[in-house]
C-alpha cells in the first residue's frame, strides 16, 4: 500500500514537471499533431517509390464497370495500378514476378446491374500472405463500395419510378439516371470516391488508417525515449541519491519513474485516438479493444525502453541523442513511415527485431486488413516480450548507475 | 557515555583502482553531533553515502540503531534524514511542493507533510516564500530548503554533508542556528565540513579524514590541545600539523 501510494506521488510529480515544461509539451502533443496533418493531406506519405503496387486484371470488354474502378482506383493516387491480361498475371505470380493480382470476373458488371452479385478473385502466391492480406483487404473495399453505388442507384431509380418521373421499362431513361450516378459526374469526383459516406454501412478508406498508427507508434516511442533525459536529470540533481537515502523502496522509485512515463504515452495515445477517430475519420476495425491494448502495451513497452536507456547513459545530452537516433532509424525499420507490407521480404524480416515493427503490423493487421482479435495476440506477446527485456536490463542496472 | 547510536567499521570504498575510503572506523553516540573534517577529495561524501545507504562499501558494515546497512539497509533508511552535498531539489517546483514530496516518500501522509513543511520553512526564515519555485531562489535560500526537506519526518539520525558550502553569512548562520536548535532538542548528526570554525563551533567530536582514512578523531578542544593551548591554536593547525599540508588547497 505504501509502496503503492509512493508510486503514485512520483509518477504525480513526473507529471507536475512535465506540465512546467513547454518545451516538452510541444514535442509531445503538438508536434506529433501537426506531422499527421502534414502527412495525411499533403499525401507525403504516398510518394512514387513507396506506392503500394497493385495488379488488376479485368477479363471484362471494354467500358465495363471494373474499369472505371481501376480508373478511380488510379486517381485516388494511394497506389500505382499496373493493368494485366488474366494469363499474363497468372503466369507473373507463378515466376513470382508479382506477388499477388485482383481480377475482375467476365460477368462484373452484369453482376452489378442485375443484383445477381459477382465475385473478385485475388491470386496470390502462397508465400506472399501479407500482400495476400493487402489485396484481399482491397477487393472487400471495392466489393463494399461497388455495393453502394448500386445500392444509391436503385434507390434513385426506384424513387423516380415511383413519383412516377421516368416509365419502369424506358431502358433509356434509366441508363441516363444511372450513369452519371456511377461515373460519378455529379462532383466531378471519382467514381469510387461517389457518395459513398452517406450510405451507413460504407467506410471510406482513408490514409490516415496507417498513417496515424505509424505515428502514434513513432511519437509514443519519441517521447518516452526523450523523456530518458528527465530521469538521467534525477539523477543529476541528486534527487535521486535522496530519494534512495529515504524510506522509499527501490522498486517504488523505478515503478513511479516508470508509471510518470507511461502516464505520459497515455495522454499521448488517448489524445491520437481521439484526434484521429473525429478529425481523419480513422477506423480502428472490427475490434476496437485490441486496437487499444496495442496502443497501452506500445506505451508500456517505450516506457520501460526510456528507463533502461536512462539506467545506460551517463548524461542527459547522451540520452537525448540516443533517445532522438534510435527512435529515428527504429520508425522507418519499423514500418512507421510507409506500410511493412509493401517493403522486400528482408526489410520485413528486419523489421521484426524492433518493437515497431511489431506494434505497427498489428495496427495494419486490424485496421487495414479487418483482422480480429486473436490474428494480433502474436504482435501483443512481442510488445510484452520487449517491455520485460527492457525492464529486467532498468532493474539490473538501476543501483549502479544511480550514484554519480 | 551515551549509547552507542551508529557505528561505521572497516568502510572501503574504490573507484576504479582510486581508494575513495580507506578503513574508516568511527563510533557516534545519540544526541552527539559528530564532525568530518577534510579537505577535498578526502572521501567525506563517498564515507556519507555508505551510511545512509545510498552506496554500497566494498568491505566493511555499518549498523544504525542495531541494523545493518547491509542487511537491512530499508530498516536503516526509516530512521535517518539525509542532506547531500549538492543541491537536491526541483527547481521547476514550488519550496512547499518539493517538501511535500519527500515529507510524502519518507511516509508522512499530506496533512502531515504540509505542516510539517510550513514549520521547518518557518524555521528556516523562508516561510513568505512557500510557493515561490526552487529556480527562483538565491543560493543561499536553496542551501536552506535543501537542509529543510532533510528533516521532514523529523528523522533521528541527520547526515548533512557540506550543508554551508558557498552561501552568503545571512543563510550560513541561519543554518547553524537551526543546527544548533537541533542539537538542543537531542537530534544525532553526522555533520561534514571543510570549515574547521564550522566544526569547532558545531561538534561535540571532529574526525579528521585525510586520503580516505581517520588520522584524528577527538573532541575539539583535545585535538587542539595537542598542539598547544586550545584557545591559540585552530584546527587548521592541527591538520597543518599532521599532514604538512593545508586544509584549504
Ligand atoms: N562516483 C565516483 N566515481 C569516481 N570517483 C569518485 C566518485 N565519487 C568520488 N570519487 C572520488 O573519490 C574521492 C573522494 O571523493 P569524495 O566526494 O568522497 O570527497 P569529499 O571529501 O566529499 O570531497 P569534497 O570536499 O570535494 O566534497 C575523490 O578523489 C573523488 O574523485
Ligand atoms: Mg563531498
Amino acid at each position: 500500500m505504501k509502496r503503492l501510494t509512493h508510486i503514485w506521488f512520483i509518477a504525480l510529480k513526473d507529471l507536475k514537471l512535465f506540465a512546467t515544461d513547454r518545451g516538452a509539451l510541444f514535442f509531445f502533443i503538438l508536434f506529433p499533431f501537426l506531422f499527421i496533418t502534414l502527412f495525411t493531406f499533403m499525401d507525403i506519405g504516398a510518394t512514387e517509390d513507396t506506392r503500394l503496387q497493385l495488379h488488376m486484371v479485368s477479363q471484362e470488354a471494354e467500358g465495363g464497370l471494373s474499369y472505371q474502378i481501376i480508373d478511380a482506383l488510379e486517381s485516388a493516387g494511394d497506389w500505382e495500378i499496373i493493368v494485366m491480361d488474366y494469363d499474363e498475371a497468372y503466369q507473373a505470380v507463378e515466376d513470382k514476378e508479382i506477388s499477388g493480382f485482383v481480377a475482375f470476373p467476365a460477368d462484373f458488371t452484369e453482376g452489378i446491374m442485375t443484383g445477381a452479385g459477382t465475385e473478385l478473385e485475388v491470386v496470390t502466391d502462397a508465400e506472399a500472405t501479407s500482400r495476400r492480406a493487402a489485396l484481399y483487404g482491397l477487393s472487400q473495399t471495392i466489393a463494399s463500395r461497388v455495393g453502394a453505388q448500386y445500392v444509391i442507384a436503385n434507390a434513385t431509380i426506384e424513387l423516380l419510378i415511383e413519383q412516377g418521373i421516368i416509365a419502369p421499362d424506358d431502358s433509356a431513361a434509366i441508363e441516363q439516371v444511372i450513369q452519371p450516378i456511377l461515373a460519378g459526374q455529379g462532383g466531378g469526383e471519382a467514381f469510387i470516391e461517389y457518395r459513398t459516406e452517406k450510405v451507413g454501412e460504407v467506410e471510406e478508406e482513408s490514409a490516415s488508417n496507417w498513417v496515424i498508427p505509424g505515428y502514434l507508434v513513432m511519437f509514443v516511442f519519441f517521447g518516452a525515449a526523450v523523456g530518458a533525459e528527465t530521469i538521467v536529470r534525477e539523477r543529476q540533481n541528486h534527487t535521486l541519491e535522496r530519494l534512495l537515502a529515504s524510506s522509499v523502496r527501490q522498486e517504488a522509485i523505478l515503478g513511479g519513474i516508470f508509471t510518470g512515463t507511461a502516464a505520459k504515452g497515455l495522454i499521448q495515445i488517448l489524445l491520437f485516438w481521439v484526434v484521429g477517430i473525429l478529425a481523419f475519420n480513422l477506423d480502428l476495425g472490427p475490434s476496437p479493444a485490441a486496437g487499444i491494448i496495442l496502443s497501452i502495451l506500445t506505451v508500456i513497452m517505450s516506457a520501460a525502453f526510456a528507463v533502461m536507456l536512462a539506467t545506460l547513459v551517463k548524461t542527459q545530452r547522451s540520452a537525448g541523442s540516443i533517445a532522438v537516433l534510435a527512435s529515428l532509424v527504429l520508425a522507418p525499420l519499423g514500418g512507421c513511415w510507409w506500410p511493412l507490407f509493401i517493403l522486400p521480404q528482408w526489410m520485413q524480416a528486419l523489421a521484426k527485431i524492433t518493437p515497431h515493427g511489431w506494434a505497427t503490423t498489428g495496427f495494419n493487421k486490424l485496421m487495414l486488413f479487418g483482422a480480429d482479435f486473436g490474428a494480433v495476440v502474436p504482435e501483443m506477446l512481442a510488445l510484452v516480450g520487449f517491455a520485460v527485456l527492457f525492464s529486467a536490463i532498468a532493474v539490473w542496472r538501476f543501483r549502479t548507475s544511480a550514484v554519480e | 557515555m551515551a549509547e552507542e547510536f551508529l557505528v561505521a567499521k572497516e568502510l572501503h570504498k574504490s573507484f576504479n583502482e582510486h581508494k575513495a575510503v580507506d578503513g574508516v572506523s568511527f563510533t557516534i553516540h545519540k544526541g552527539e553531533n559528530f564532525g568530518l573534517l577534510g579537505p577535498n577529495g578526502a572521501g567525506k561524501t563517498t564515507t556519507i553515502r555508505m551510511l545512509s545507504t545510498v552506496l554500497k562499501p566494498d568491505s566493511g558494515d555499518v549498523t544504525v540503531a542495531g541494523h545493518s546497512v547491509k542487511h537491512d539497509s530499508d530498516a536503516v533508511r526509516d530512521i535517518i534524514g539525509f542532506c547531500p552535498q549538492e543541491l537536491a531539489l526541483y527547481e521547476e517546483l514550488s519550496a512547499l511542493d518539493n517538501m511535500v514530496f519527500f515529507g510524502r516518500m519518507v511516509g508522512l501522509d499530506g496533512k502531515e507533510a504540509k505542516a510539517q513543511a510550513m514549520k521547518h520553512l518557518e524555521m528556516m526564515g523562508l516561510a513568505n516564500r512557500a510557493k515561490g519555485k526552487i529556480a527562483k531562489f538565491s543560493g543561499g535560500m536553496k542551501r536552506r530548503i535543501n537542509l529543510a526537506i532533510a528533516l521532514m519526518g523529523d528523522p533521528e539520525l541527520l547526515f548533512l554533508d557540506e550543508p554551508t558550502v558557498g552561501i552568503d553569512p545571512q543563510s550560513r548562520n541561519n543554518i547553524y542556528e537551526t543546527i544548533e536548535g537541533l542539537q538542543a532538542k537531542g537530534m544525532t548528526i553526522l555533520y561534514t565540513t571543510h570549515y574547521m570554525e564550522e566544526a569547532n563551533r558545531l561538534c561535540d567530536r571532529v574526525a579528521i579524514i585525510d586520503g580516505g582514512k581517520i588520522i584524528a578523531l577527538d573532541t575539539p578542544h583535545n585535538l587542539k590541545s595537542q598542539i598547544g593551548p586550545p584557545d591559540k591554536v585552530t584546527l587548521e593547525d592541527v591538520f597543518l600539523k599532521l599532514t604538512g599540508r593545508s586544509l584549504r588547497d
